[in-house]
């Protein structure tokens, strides 16, 4: 049954994601070189909607929310190394399982060479270690780190300067 | 074209958000890159279940599934069917010249399928090296992530458009003419 849900949430999603152009590496690409705005855009609101959302579930107690602890240095590191392959294969490894099943034949490579860069992560992993345990804060939040019970009073402004800023600050084009 | 989305940005983050807030609402926020680790971890484990057992990381998620497939899994294979089908419905399958190139890509280095591919695939594999020391990638810490205002998720999303943003930058400094 969970299955079956996964599957039908996931067909959604991917038709959604491809629909709204997140599979597209000029898309892509535009947005890293801060010429097309569209995935930006497109990613700061669904933050937007989803937000304001969880946080109205977690107001009933119906979130089942999954923190992800906050490893500074670790976190910076990884974010560099992503970005590179970011910017590399103009894909991410959501994107390139889209991709691939348009018939886009890089992005199929991009996906092979992400189950051996994880991998590879399997393999080192021990080494990793020390990068996970230095700067480790734990499950930290924005309402815990402020100490607010209720987190959909962060929720609802944070959500509103990111609708802010798709609606009235970021342009659809640079040049 | 592949260029002009069907949805806009608008509509297709509405609809998105709506169907995160469902995923966590009847299961969890949603994130792809975990299910890199559990393909690896499956085929390792019908190749060879000793080495794959011995591996602390890949025993972490392989052993919770069973060495099998999961919700998370079906997920990502659902997203890979619902790209597929609307890619059909609107004609966009299939939609360029050569399916290995961009026709940005080829602009700016030239009809090189091999070299495209090599790129393709070893940014592929910093993609996941890079999520998995993370923790997640752009729809689980992203996403997921900074919706639920986790502060390490701000940290990655901060991160990866530093990265991302100079290393395209470096790729495209100068448009060749030739």
């Amino acid at each position: 049954m969970k299955l079956l849900l996964g599957l039908a949430i996931g067909t959604a999603i991917g038709a959604v994601m491809q629909l709204g152009g997140a599979s597209s590496y000029r898309k892509i690409l535009g947005s890293l070189l801060l010429k097309d705005m569209t995935i930006i855009k497109l990613i700061l609101m669904t933050i937007a909607v989803t937000t304001v959302g969880i946080y109205a579930l977690d107001l009933v107690d119906m979130a089942n929310m999954s923190i992800k602890p906050t490893y500074v240095v670790g976190i910076i590191i990884a974010g560099l190394i992503f970005g590179v392959g970011f910017a590399i294969s103009g894909y991410c490894p959501g994107t390139c399982v889209l991709a691939s099943a348009e018939g886009k034949t890089d992005a199929v490579f991009t996906l092979i060479g992400g189950l051996f860069g994880a991998a590879l992560y399997a393999l080192v992993y021990p080494l990793m270690a020390p990068l996970i345990s230095l700067t480790n804060y734990g499950e930290i939040t924005l309402p815990s780190v402020f100490n607010v019970s209720n987190g959909i009073w962060i929720a609802v402004p944070f959500s509103a300067i990111l609708l802010l800023l798709v609606f009235r600050v970021l342009k659809d084009r640079y040049e | 074209m592949e260029d002009s989305p069907v949805l806009s940005w608008k509509v297709a983050g509405l609809l998105l958000g709506l169907l995160v807030i469902l995923a966590t609402a009847l299961v969890k926020p949603f994130g792809v890159s975990t299910q890199y680790v559990v393909t690896d971890a499956i085929v390792l484990h019908n190749a060879a279940p000793s080495v794959a057992e011995s591996n602390e990381y890949l025993n972490k998620y392989g052993e919770k599934a069973d060495w099998g497939i999961g919700y998370g899994w079906m997920l990502v294979f659902g997203m890979f069917l619902g790209s597929g089908i609307s890619a059909l419905a609107t004609r966009r399958f299939r939609q360029r010249k050569n399916p290995a190139l961009p026709a940005m890509w080829k602009e700016q280095f030239g009809d090189h399928k091999g070299k495209r591919l090599i790129q393709a695939f070893i940014g592929g594999m910093l993609l996941l090296f890079g999520a998995r020391l993370a923790g997640g990638c752009t729809s689980g810490h992203m996403i997921s992530g900074i919706s639920q205002l986790t502060v390490g998720s701000f940290v990655f999303g901060a991160s990866i458009f530093a990265s991302g943003i100079l290393t395209a930058r470096t790729l495209y400094r100068k448009r060749s003419s030739s």
